[in-house]
């Protein structure tokens, strides 16, 4: 007898194509479609479910979320019928109508050699396309095959399309567990043995798998009695009832088979003696194991089996969901483990960077308006609170996930798009209320569009839930709260500048405000007031990380990529207030420098990421190259333009003083003609 | 005479070379940081970061630059004399003042580091004690023996000399306590011991069937393996061939006059003052992943007779008289549960190991006292346009 936890995904890669197979029969048997909308009600319960996944606990309405944003690359998937799903009413849908989930075009391609290496036609199918589990099914095991040789080979070796095929490998791998996840509680177990067996079990033929487990320890007693002992090949007792044992164990094994995806079941002990949740494939491991199992995970087990049973009945499911959602909840709160779940949910319904987007948006619009109609005081006020209002909503979604986390508001590279976004707006509120001259509150609003349009690229290009469990070394608030904290301000406060400059410039070269004097002197000096506000936070922030290194391993400076990235900025920002102060750069030139300097905040923020070495790992990440690249460009671009800008602007100021002396010398020859004195 | 020195010194604390040494430094530490992906951490670190002169390789064309160190030493001169000396001293410039004082304290900090400081690594398995540690990189020839009382007397020769016995050029080693000497050859920053079949000729000697292949560096420094020819002579004149491997399992002996005497070529090893014991290495991950979320070892330290227990985890080393002691790793990495684990330490002797925060405090200030003042004017300025 055996009964093992299923091998991780690695391992697993060569057997799934056996897994997915597997699932071809559940799902052929479940002819039953959904016939209505998910209720109301039982989104709502589902949405509230906990689940523990990504070493922590969180809102299924998370899970879903980003698993069907890993898998669909977005956030919402039509059916068949041209209905439009949330993530939660999708996984609903792939636990209980796993045959029709099947159909659904879920699994985005992103280039269609991937389906011509696993040997399926892409016929009527676009480079860039989405399939459903059904299309892919055929090619499934040359999938995993080729999956399996790829996975050999290290990320960065990878061709761009044997990494897709890794990521369609593992996103089957992952559906497919979804899939079958609920055959536990849909598919009967026939039973078959002697009067034993079947007494356990009231002589029913077949008995489901909460059955089973109701009866573990029962069922535990009898395969002892029955096993063979060490050296005895026949079992004790009556041979019908030890096969057929053999066979129920079995079956109700491998039902439960590729569950731990989804741990739903909080363990009935505190916290301190266990933190893992468990699956149904747990439950069942450990209550044969030990001979029991505490009677509220049979209770819970019970709810999903009713919801299973009831899939097409709203009434009944509503009330099974209730009653599932009331045994968890009892269960987690004994743990004390649900106190964020719902501030979490409440935090991702309210969607505030969404709404601080648009708020941002319209900031940008009115920002247009306020340019054509510089005197008109309420489009300038209205313009503050719209600015005002976005970067609050970015603020306080900030704070919640601070509270939700219990972290710093920066231990990610989503959350520095989001820190340098809110508090790179804040300055420049700050900045405009100085000199109310409308150029930091443009700048504000550009700043806070770009940056959350950043942070839902980067959302959308990682797939992975935003609130991560953190390795070890980072597991430290205090040097999370003032080393982070102080390096993203410096990147802030950095791109600000960047911003700014690259406004100087521009307007330069169009020749906005030519001639006004006022206007480019109150704009050089925002630039070196932002860059001075840099500079404090760069060098703290710099500092301060090696004073962590030096505690974590032992070293103040290793000259790792992410170090080196942290001392150019700090270097950058050091060139242009001592250039300025030796007089190498002026106004013009301090722009140009701020400008330029933006593109090395992003080699630092972003760009050291790419090159894959130091020791920096948990900051790696991929895919950013052409969205970074454009902004190097764009950069260096403005720069170059800048220069042409200050060409111009000195060839024109040459001419002028040449013209001013041809007009003393022309004077002096008139008044020599006039016959005056040279004096 | 007057005349050049003050242009010199002029040179020296002008503001054109602070920004111009600013941006040296910047380039180098750029191609440094590009260099990485090539050719690993500690080849650049040596190039680009602890040099005076170096020649970066931009394609086909070779350029001539100063190493970070060179620019660091001017860069502390141009400080002292221009961010500090010269410097006019007034309200206007206090917070300049002070945030150059706090640069100087990370400069003489970084020196200190790097020429006052040993740092290596030990590791324990769990009862196992130690009262040393083990460079990371560095090698170093040790010739001992053990006495009647059962103690180990050994004496050591240095990486550095080692490195004089290029290819066939000996190099020999002997002390009037040793009844021997030691000819050391072809030593090799790496490489590995190989047989020698009849099929090829080696440039090296071969000795017992077996000679040294010399192997490229590796990226990873730590991962380099040194190996050297070592031939002992005994006062008689006789000779005894052998090959030490850094990575062997087992020192070479040598009998001597009846006494047994061993070659071995190790990491090179700093004493500790005070003996370290593994109580107890404790990994944590986080529920239903892989991802580690806590390390920690139970040591005890150990002076004569006194224990004190304590707890080395991540983020909280163990300080004691100038040395560091940091939770950096453990291992078997594929320990299954129930398997005994050993736990490795990184160990930093650093006389500057504070330096950094007291600097960190000293520029902070100076920079707040300083750009507060310039908004303040700023904001004066703003509200006189206004």
């Amino acid at each position: 007898m055996k009964l093992q936890r299923r091998m991780s995904l690695a391992l697993a890669l060569p057997v799934l194509a056996g897994l997915a197979g597997l699932a071809a029969p559940a799902a052929a048997q479940e002819s039953n479609v959904r016939t209505a909308p998910w209720p109301e009600a039982v989104i709502e319960a589902a949405e509230r479910l906990a689940v523990q996944d990504g070493g922590r606990v969180k809102p299924l309405y998370t899970y879903a979320s980003f698993t069907l944003l890993r898998l669909h690359g977005k956030r919402s998937i039509k059916t068949l019928h041209d209905e439009r799903l949330t993530p939660v009413e999708w996984l609903l849908d792939t636990l209980f109508f796993p045959a029709a989930s099947s159909e659904y075009a879920l699994f985005l391609v992103q280039n269609s050699e991937v389906i011509d290496a696993i040997g399926l036609s892409i016929e009527g199918k676009k480079r860039r396309d989405r399939y459903s589990f059904n299309e892919l099914r055929p090619g499934l095991a040359r999938l995993f095959q080729l999956a399996n040789e790829y996975s050999a080979l290290e990320e960065k070796d990878r061709t761009p399309v044997q990494q897709q095929v890794w990521i369609l490998a593992s996103n089957v791998d992952a559906f497919s567990r979804l899939i079958t996840h609920m055959d536990f509680a849909r598919l009967p177990i026939p039973l078959r043995g002697g009067e034993l067996l079947t007494g356990i079990f009231d002589g029913r033929s077949s008995i489901r798998f909460v059955d089973v487990l109701a009866n573990v320890g029962r069922l535990r007693e009898l395969y002892e009695e029955l096993a063979p002992g060490h050296g005895e090949e026949a079992p004790v007792g009556d041979a019908a009832d030890f096969h057929g044992l053999s066979q129920l164990l079995s079956a109700a094994s491998e039902l439960t088979n590729g569950t731990e995806s989804l741990a739903l079941v909080p363990p009935a002990a505190s916290r301190e003696e266990t933190e893992a949740w468990l699956s149904p494939s747990d439950l069942f491991l450990m209550g044969f194991q030990e001979g029991e199992i505490d009677p509220a995970h049979t209770s819970l087990l019970g709810s999903l089996d009713e919801i299973a049973r009831n899939r097409n009945d709203p009434a009944g499911m509503r009330d099974s969901f209730e009653t599932l959602l009331a045994a968890q909840t009892a269960l987690a709160e004994a743990r004390g483990e649900l106190g964020k779940v719902g501030l979490e949910l409440g935090y991702y319904k309210a969607k505030l960077i969404d709404r601080s987007l648009y708020a941002f948006v319209l900031a940008f619009l009115l920002t247009a308006f306020m340019w054509l109609r510089p005197k008109n005081r309420l489009l300038y006020w209205s313009t503050n609170g719209v600015v005002g209002v976005a970067t609050l909503l970015v603020s306080v979604a900030i704070v919640v996930r601070c509270v939700i986390r219990g972290r710093p508001p920066v231990s990610t590279l989503y959350e520095t798009v989001l820190f340098v976004t809110a508090t790179g707006a804040m300055v420049a509120l700050f900045v405009e209320a100085i000199g109310k001259r409308r150029i930091a509150l443009s700048a504000a609003a550009i700043l806070g569009t770009i940056g959350l349009f950043v942070a839902n690229g980067y959302e959308l290009l990682d797939k992975r839930d935003t609130m991560p469990s953190l390795v070890a070394v980072l597991d430290t608030n205090f040097w999370l709260a003032t080393h982070v904290t102080s390096i993203t301000l410096g990147y802030s406060a950095g791109m600000l500048a960047a911003l700014l400059g690259s406004v100087y410039l521009l307007a330069k070269l169009v020749g906005w405000h030519a001639g006004d004097r006022a206007f480019y002197s109150s704009l050089g000096r925002m630039v070196y007031g932002v860059l001075c506000f840099g500079l404090i936070f760069s060098v703290v922030g710099t500092i301060l990380g090696g004073i962590w290194a030096n505690d974590s391993w032992g070293r103040f400076w290793g000259w790792d990529p992410k170090e080196n990235g942290a001392l150019l900025i700090v270097l950058s920002q050091l060139v242009i207030l001592h250039g300025r102060m030796a007089g190498l750069l002026r106004e013009h030139g301090v722009c140009m420098a701020a400008a330029f300097g933006g593109t090395i905040i992003a080699f630092s923020w972003w760009g050291v990421n790419l090159l894959g070495v130091g020791l920096h790992s948990y900051g790696f990440t991929s895919g950013i190259h052409t969205a970074l690249w454009t902004y190097y460009t764009i950069q260096w671009g403005i720069v170059g333009l800048g220069a042409v800008a200050w060409l111009r602007e000195r060839a024109r100021s040459r001419a002028a003083v040449m013209s001013a002396v041809a007009d003393v010398e022309l004077g002096s020859t008139h008044d020599l003609h006039r016959g005056g004195t040279t004096a | 005479m007057r005349k050049p020195f003050e242009m010199v010194l002029r040179g020296l604390s002008s503001l054109w070379l602070s920004t111009s040494l600013l941006i040296m430094l910047g380039i180098l530490t750029w191609l440094g940081t590009l260099e990485q992906v090539d050719y690993g951490l500690y080849e650049v670190q040596k190039k680009y970061f602890e040099s005076f002169f170096l020649v970066h390789q931009a394609g086909p064309i070779a350029i001539p630059l100063p190493g970070a160190n060179l620019v660091l030493c001017v860069l502390a001169v141009n400080l002292l004399l221009g961010g500090m000396i010269r410097l006019r001293h007034g309200k206007s410039t206090i917070g300049v003042f002070v945030t150059h004082i706090g640069i100087a304290i990370l400069l003489v900090s970084s020196a200190v580091k790097l020429y006052m400081s040993d740092d290596g690594y030990v590791r324990l398995n769990e009862s196992e004690q130690a009262n040393w540690f083990q460079s990371y990189y560095d090698w170093e020839l040790v010739i001992a023996r053990e006495t009647e009382s059962g103690e180990r007397v050994e004496f050591l020769v240095p990486q550095e000399d080692l490195q004089r016995a290029v290819g066939p050029r000996s190099v020999t080693f002997s002390s009037p306590e040793l009844p021997l000497d030691v000819e050391v050859a072809y030593y090799h920053d790496h490489c590995r011991p190989m047989p020698k079949g009849p099929a090829f000729d080696v440039a090296v000697p071969v000795v017992e069937g077996a000679f040294l292949k010399s192997l490229p560096r590796q990226k990873e420094a730590g991962e380099n393996s040194a190996g050297l020819y070592a031939t002992v002579v005994e006062g008689d004149g006789s000779r005894t061939e052998g090959i030490l491997w850094g990575f062997g399992s087992h020192p070479w002996t040598v009998e001597v006059d009846g006494v047994t005497w061993i070659l071995d070529l190790r990491r090179e090893r700093y004493e500790l003052p005070f003996t370290i014991e593994l109580a107890d290495f404790r990994k944590e991950e986080h529920p239903r992943m892989s991802m580690a979320k806590a390390f920690e070892s139970d040591v005890s330290v150990i002076e004569g007779e006194s224990s004190r227990p304590l707890t080395i985890s991540m983020n909280e080393p163990l300080r004691d008289r100038g040395y560091v002691m940091y939770q950096s790793s453990w291992g078997p990495q594929d320990a299954r549960p129930g398997d005994s684990l050993y736990s490795v330490f990184s160990v930093v002797r650093n006389p500057a190991d504070q330096y950094p925060l007291y600097a960190c405090i000293v520029i902070a200030t100076g920079l707040l006292l300083h750009f507060l003042r310039k908004l303040t004017f700023h904001v004066r300025a703003e509200a006189r346009m206004a």
